[in-house]
C-alpha cells in the first residue's frame, strides 16, 4: 500500500514482527532503576523538572567548594595554614549538620515524583502486566532514589577530600593523611541516602498526592527532633532517650557523631548520651524496615 | 493446545462479590470477543489471565502456562490495554512507549525501533513527540494500544478499547484491532459491553454474565440464533404481517416496519416473495441484532416486539 504526495511516497511496509532478543525481567528492572535515577534529577523531562534537584545539589556542594577555596588561599599563608584549616567550620564531621536538610528537601521534592506519578495516572497496571514483578518495581525505584541521594550526599565530601589532598604542601602526604576518612564519609553518606531515601519512598508510595507527600516527608524529618527536644527540656531525659531513636533526623546526627568521633549537633543527642552503635543500628533497622514496608505496599496495592 | 484454557475458574472479591463463577472454556487463537454487561466479570478474567489477580479457585492457562506460577513468562508474550486512563500526561508518546518496551525486556535500541513501528501502525505521526496530556481521547487510546503491542506479543488483551470514543473514533479503533489481529497474526481478546461493536471485529464470541459462561461460539452461530429481520415498507405493513404469519413466520408490525425472527436462509425468500406478491413498496430490509439483554435471556425465544426503530433512520433506502 502506498500513498503519494507532493513530498514523495509513503510506503507502508506492513507489520514487522520482532525477532530480536527479549532480555526479560533483569533487563527490565535495570532499565527501571536507571530511569528512576534520571527521573530523580529531572533528566528526560522539561527544564522545570531539573530546577529543584540541581539547585539543591548545587547548594549542597557549595560549602565544600568554599572550604577548598579558603584552604587554597590559606595555604599561601605558610605554616599557619593547618591552623586555619582546622578552624574552618566546614569539615568532614560538620558537613552533615550543614547540608542534611538539603538532602531531606531533595527527598521531599523528588520522591513524590518518583512514586506518586505512576499511581496518580494509573500506570501501575502497565508495569505489573509486564515482566517485572511488584517487588521488582518497588526495589528498582527505592534503589534509584537512594543512589541519587547518595550522589548528592557524597559529592561534597569528595570535593573536600580532593581539595585537602591537593592543598596540602605535598599531595602524597596529603593523601596518606586524608585517606582514612574516606570509609567514614562513605558510610555516613550511605546511611543518609538509605534512611532518608527509604522513609521518603515509604511515605511517597502511600501518598500519591504530590503536595501531601512532600509535606509529610518534611514533617517526618523536622517535627520529631523538635518534640524530643521539648520532652528532654520539659519532661524527662529518660523518655527522650527512649524515643530519640525514632527520630530519623536525630539518628543521622548520632551516626555522624559516632562515625567521625565528634560532638553531635543536636543538644538532645549529646545529652541522652546513647552509645554510637545504637544510632548505627537504628539507621540500619530504619533502612531495612522502610524498604520492606515499601515493597509490601506495592504487593498489596490494588491495580 | 488451546491458547487459553479455563477450568472451573472462580474469583470472589471481599464482601461476597462473585466476579467469576466456575468458568470453563477453551479458546483457540483468533480474534475473540468477550461480551457482557458492566460487572459481568470481563475485566476480572483479563486480569487473571495476566497474573495480576489470583483466582480464588480453578485453573487458568495461557499458552499452556499456569497463570498462578508462570505469570512472568506469560506477561512477556502478552500485551494488555486497560480500560481506564493509564498514561502520564507530561511524557511524549515516544518516550512513554519506549519506556514500556524496556519494561518488557527489550534492549534500548530495539525498544526505540519498535516504538517508531507501532506508533506508525496505530496512526500517530508528528504528534508522538508532544506531551500526551494534550492528546485527544482517540489519540490516547492509540497510545494505549501501541504500548500493548510494542513488545510484539503473541496475545493481546484489550479491555473496552473504544471507551470514550466518538463514532468515527470507534470505527477507526475497531478497524485497527481487526487489522492487528488479521495481518499480524496476533491473537486478540477484546472485552466490550457493546455487542454491536464487538461483532464487527471478532471471529469468535464469548458471552458472560454475572461471572458465568452464557455462550461461546463462532460469531456466525450467535447472529444466526439471535437474528431479527426488519422489513420496512412504505405502506401495507399490516397486510405483510398477516401474509408472513400465514406463511409460517413469526412476524410483528412495528410502525412501518415488520419485524420477524429469522433462523434459516429460506425465510429470506419467503419475505421477498410475500413483498413481491403484495406489490408493496419496499424501503429496506436489515438484519437487527438483539440487545445484549435479549442475548443473555438464554433459552427464551426473542420477544415479539424488539426495540423501536430509532428516529430519523426510516428515510434512507
Amino acid at each position: 500500500m502506498t500513498a503519494s504526495g507532493p513530498g514523495g511516497n509513503i510506503y507502508d511496509l506492513g507489520y514487522q514482527p520482532y525477532t530480536g532478543p527479549r532480555l526479560g525481567r533483569r533487563s527490565a528492572v535495570r532499565a527501571l532503576f536507571s530511569q528512576s535515577i534520571r527521573a530523580c534529577y529531572g533528566i528526560g523531562r522539561g527544564g522545570r523538572a531539573k530546577i529543584a534537584p540541581f539547585t539543591l545539589a548545587a547548594i549542597a556542594v557549595l560549602p565544600a567548594i568554599l572550604a577548598v577555596g579558603i584552604a587554597a588561599i590559606a595555604a599561601r599563608a605558610g605554616p599557619a595554614a593547618g591552623a586555619i584549616g582546622d578552624a574552618s567550620p566546614i569539615r568532614y564531621e560538620t558537613y552533615h549538620g550543614l547540608v542534611g536538610i538539603l538532602i531531606m528537601l531533595f527527598c521531599a521534592a523528588q520522591a513524590p515524583e518518583l512514586f506518586g506519578r505512576d499511581q496518580r495516572y494509573g500506570v501501575l497496571p502497565l508495569y505489573f502486566s509486564r515482566v517485572l514483578t511488584r517487588p521488582d518495581y518497588a526495589l528498582a525505584k527505592v534503589l534509584g532514589l537512594m543512589v541519587s541521594l547518595f550522589a548528592v550526599a557524597v559529592a561534597p565530601y569528595l570535593i573536600l577530600f580532593i581539595g585537602r589532598v591537593f592543598v596540602a604542601p605535598d599531595p602524597a602526604t596529603g593523601l596518606a593523611h586524608e585517606i582514612a576518612v574516606v570509609p567514614k564519609f562513605v558510610l555516613q553518606a550511605v546511611l543518609v541516602a538509605g534512611l532518608l531515601g527509604g522513609l521518603a519512598s515509604l511515605i511517597a508510595a502511600w501518598t500519591p498526592r504530590r503536595a501531601y507527600a512532600t509535606a509529610t516527608i518534611i514533617a517526618v524529618f523536622i517535627i520529631p527532633p523538635i518534640i524530643i527536644a521539648i520532652i528532654a527540656a520539659q519532661a524527662s531525659q529518660d523518655l527522650a532517650r527512649a524515643i530519640v531513636l525514632f527520630s530519623p533526623g536525630d539518628v543521622l546526627d548520632g551516626t555522624n557523631a559516632a562515625i567521625f568521633g565528634s560532638v553531635p549537633d543536636s543538644v538532645v543527642v549529646a545529652q541522652v548520651a546513647l552509645p554510637g552503635w545504637a544510632y548505627l543500628a537504628a539507621a540500619g533497622v530504619g533502612i531495612a524496615g522502610s524498604v520492606g514496608l515499601t515493597v509490601r505496599r506495592y504487593l498489596r496495592i490494588a491495580t | 493446545m488451546p491458547l487459553i484454557a479455563l477450568r472451573d475458574l472462580t474469583k470472589h472479591y471481599p464482601r461476597g462479590v462473585v466476579a467469576l463463577d466456575g468458568l470453563t472454556l477453551d479458546l483457540e487463537p483468533g480474534i475473540i470477543g468477550l461480551v457482557g454487561a458492566n460487572g459481568a466479570g470481563k475485566s476480572t478474567l483479563i486480569r487473571i489471565l495476566l497474573g495480576l489477580l489470583e483466582p480464588t479457585s480453578g485453573e487458568a492457562t495461557v499458552m499452556d502456562l499456569d497463570v498462578r506460577t508462570d505469570g512472568t513468562t506469560i506477561r512477556q508474550f502478552v500485551g494488555y490495554m486497560p480500560e481506564y486512563d493509564c498514561l502520564p500526561p507530561d511524557t511524549s508518546a515516544t518516550d512513554f512507549v519506549t519506556h514500556m518496551a524496556r519494561m518488557s525486556g527489550l534492549p534500548s535500541t530495539a525498544a526505540r525501533e519498535r516504538t517508531a513501528e507501532v506508533l506508525r501502525h496505530v496512526g500517530l505521526y508528528e504528534e508522538r513527540y508532544r506531551a500526551i496530556g494534550g492528546y485527544s481521547t482517540g489519540m490516547k487510546q492509540r497510545v494505549k494500544l501501541a504500548q500493548a503491542l510494542v513488545h510484539d506479543p503473541r496475545l493481546l488483551l484489550l479491555d473496552e478499547p473504544t471507551n470514550g470514543l466518538d463514532p468515527a473514533g470507534r470505527d477507526e479503533m475497531l478497524a485497527l484491532v481487526r487489522r492487528t489481529g488479521t495481518e499480524f497474526g496476533i491473537a486478540v481478546v477484546v472485552a466490550s459491553h457493546l455487542l454491536g461493536e464487538i461483532e464487527r471485529v471478532c471471529d469468535f464470541l464469548v458471552a458472560i454474565d454475572a461471572g458465568r459462561l452464557l455462550r461461546a461460539a463462532p460469531l456466525g452461530a450467535f447472529t444466526q440464533r439471535t437474528g431479527v429481520l426488519a422489513v420496512e415498507v412504505e405502506e401495507g405493513e399490516a397486510a405483510l404481517t398477516a401474509t408472513l404469519i400465514a406463511r409460517g413466520l413469526h412476524a410483528v408490525a412495528d410502525g412501518r416496519t415488520v419485524l420477524l425472527e429469522v433462523t434459516e436462509d429460506r425465510q429470506y425468500d419467503l419475505v421477498r416473495d410475500a413483498v413481491a406478491d403484495l406489490g408493496l413498496p419496499l424501503v429496506r430490509m436489515e438484519q437487527r441484532r438483539q440487545s445484549l439483554e435479549d442475548l443473555f435471556r438464554d433459552d427464551v425465544p426473542p420477544p415479539p416486539s424488539p426495540p423501536v426503530t430509532p428516529v430519523g433512520e426510516g428515510t434512507s433506502a
